[in-house]
């Protein structure tokens, strides 16, 4: 792993080394540790102090109850919230993209222009970008949607619009803020698969926040469970079902034997409060 | 199907307004032949107004022109002004607090009672005129203004910080195109109130200057009892406010047609 440097000085290198980023495969993929970071909000404690690894190309998933802090935590390692204490650790060249619950699209640009748009602010060349949101786009299925507008769009295709959008960036570390909460149910199951090959694909490393235990099982190679007020981690399960996942997982008892056992230690964190 | 159901929608939209104006007028002449039938010099008919119209077509035509270019003057100084303080009061907390109480007293402040003072300041011309006109349409511009550029989604705003956008890129390419329904918005009231505010300012200036526009025009009319002559300048201000509120709803369509509802 390259050496940590601190938060500020991220944002400019990874922006430097935006444009000339090699698509990393699984092997060079980019881990981040997080040391006692916590964080406080004035005299309210949003989060515990967290010791966290994140290995290069795997995916972590957070599971917890609203006012966990699991947003915050996301928001920490995005670099959009800053620590009150501990040390995040990512290397330099390091880039990532954020995915929201809401697909949080330009209403006015179609959706090739959307798929544009986070490259356009990491100052990716034009013909460069074209190129990549063609490639994300056609991956997501939205090939020959390009000069669709987003209230022309399903739920659904909002999100993988989203999700096209932070690929495009070939980020080298994915933050998904409950993003498939708003969608319907056959959608999501759906979409994991979507995401979950576009990550094994890409070889990113991903992070997940959700309320969704299933979800969290299905897509993460380690789950991580936290309870409320204050916002702390109390759980930590490794999901053993390697990187070959299908819709037929969902219903082997390893699978929910597993969920289960997540969802209990999410029951005993609120019997806690 | 599309093409049909399209068709008598248009239809509607045309045929709809156009019944209230017919039974509007079809009221109104029939109050003047009953009513007022003694009385004409108070509510003249339809067709006393539309003969004044055609006798002074000259005199009414260059008034006309005369507001519309106050107007549009007073209009474009306030679209100017108010997008420009508008996006400097969304950049800093400390600007918006320090200057739309102003923004908004300005708008409180009764322009009628004013106005001898910006006479009184730039004499009686039509540089007082357009300031006037100026003055009442600026606030519904700030004010819309202001809130479009301050109502962009958490999400984005995220989205745009993450990615180390500026400021200048943020309010380029997410604030500013987002607060076009609403400028458009605030443009479409001041549409109407800029022609108000020119017709105020004419009326301060008096009835002096023969070549004046239609405030001055009305105030004449009025001293010579020519009510005929009244309404049909009356409806010539009523039309110039109407022409630019369908001007700026054609611009706001163009702009933002191909994504926002408002506009559709």
């Amino acid at each position: 792993m390259m050496p940590g440097i601190p938060l500020q000085e991220r944002g400019e290198k990874a922006a430097a080394a935006a444009a000339s980023a090699p698509r990393r495969g699984r092997g060079g993929a980019v881990s981040i540790a997080l040391s006692g970071v916590s964080k406080r909000f004035d005299d309210i404690v949003a989060l515990e102090p967290v010791d966290l690894t994140i290995k290069g190309g795997s995916f972590l998933a957070i599971v917890g109850p609203s006012g966990c802090g699991k947003s915050t935590l996301l928001r920490i390692i995005a670099g959009l919230i800053a620590p009150s204490s501990g040390a995040l650790t990512l290397p330099g060249h390091a880039v990532g993209a954020f995915v929201f619950q809401e697909a949080a699209l330009l209403p006015w640009r179609n959706v090739q222009a959307n798929a544009e748009l986070v490259m356009e602010l990491e100052n990716i060349p034009k013909a460069e970008r074209v190129k990549r949101a063609r490639h994300a786009l056609a991956q997501v299925g939205l090939e020959g949607f390009e000069r669709r507008y987003p209230h022309q769009l399903s739920g659904g295709m909002k999100m993988r619009l989203s999700l096209a959008r932070a690929m495009a960036l070939r980020p080298d570390f994915l933050l998904l803020d409950e993003p498939l909460a708003a969608v319907d149910e056959l959608t999501r199951d759906q979409l994991q698969d979507e995401l979950l090959a576009l990550c094994r694909s890409s070889g990113v490393t991903a992070v997940l926040v959700t309320h969704n235990v299933y979800e969290a099982v299905y897509l993460a190679d380690q789950v991580v469970v936290m309870s409320a007020r204050p916002g702390r981690v109390i759980d930590r399960f490794d999901v053993p079902f390697g990187d070959d996942r299908a819709p037929e997982l969902r219903s082997s008892p390893e699978f929910v034997s597993l969920a289960a056992a997540v969802s209990a230690s999410l029951r005993k964190g609120r019997v806690d409060d | 199907m599309t093409d049909r159901l399209a068709f008598r929608r248009t239809a509607l939209n045309i045929a709809a307004p156009l019944f209230v104006a017919v039974a509007f007028v079809g009221l109104w002449y029939v109050l003047s032949v009953t009513v007022y039938a003694d009385k004409a010099f108070l509510l003249p008919g339809p067709v006393a107004v539309i003969k004044a119209m055609h006798r002074d077509f000259g005199t009414i035509l260059a008034a006309t022109l005369v507001t519309f270019k106050e107007a549009f003057s007073g209009y474009a100084a306030a679209t100017l002004l108010g997008i420009s303080a508008a996006a400097l009061m969304s950049q800093s907390r400390l600007l918006e607090r320090s200057f739309y109480p102003y923004a908004v007293l300005m708008q409180t402040v009764p322009v009628v009672a004013v106005a001898p003072l910006i006479v009184l300041w730039f004499g009686y011309g039509e540089t007082s005129v357009i300031i006037v006109s100026a003055i009442i349409s600026l606030f519904p511009i700030i004010n819309n203004t202001l809130l479009g550029l301050q109502s962009a989604s958490s999400s984005l705003v995220e989205l745009f910080a993450m990615h180390k956008a500026g400021r200048l890129t943020a309010f380029r390419k997410l604030r500013l195109p987002g607060a076009v329904p609403n400028i458009i918005a605030g443009l479409r009231i001041s549409a109407g109130l800029s022609v108000v505010g020119a017709i105020v300012g004419e009326f301060l200036i008096g009835s002096g200057n023969s070549r004046g526009g239609l405030g001055v025009q009305i105030i004449f009319a009025q001293g010579r009892m020519d009510t005929p002559l009244l309404f049909a300048e009356v409806i010539f201000a009523t039309f110039l406010g109407f022409g630019f509120f369908i001007a700026v709803s054609l611009v706001g369509r163009l702009l933002i047609g191909h994504w926002h509802e408002s506009a559709r």
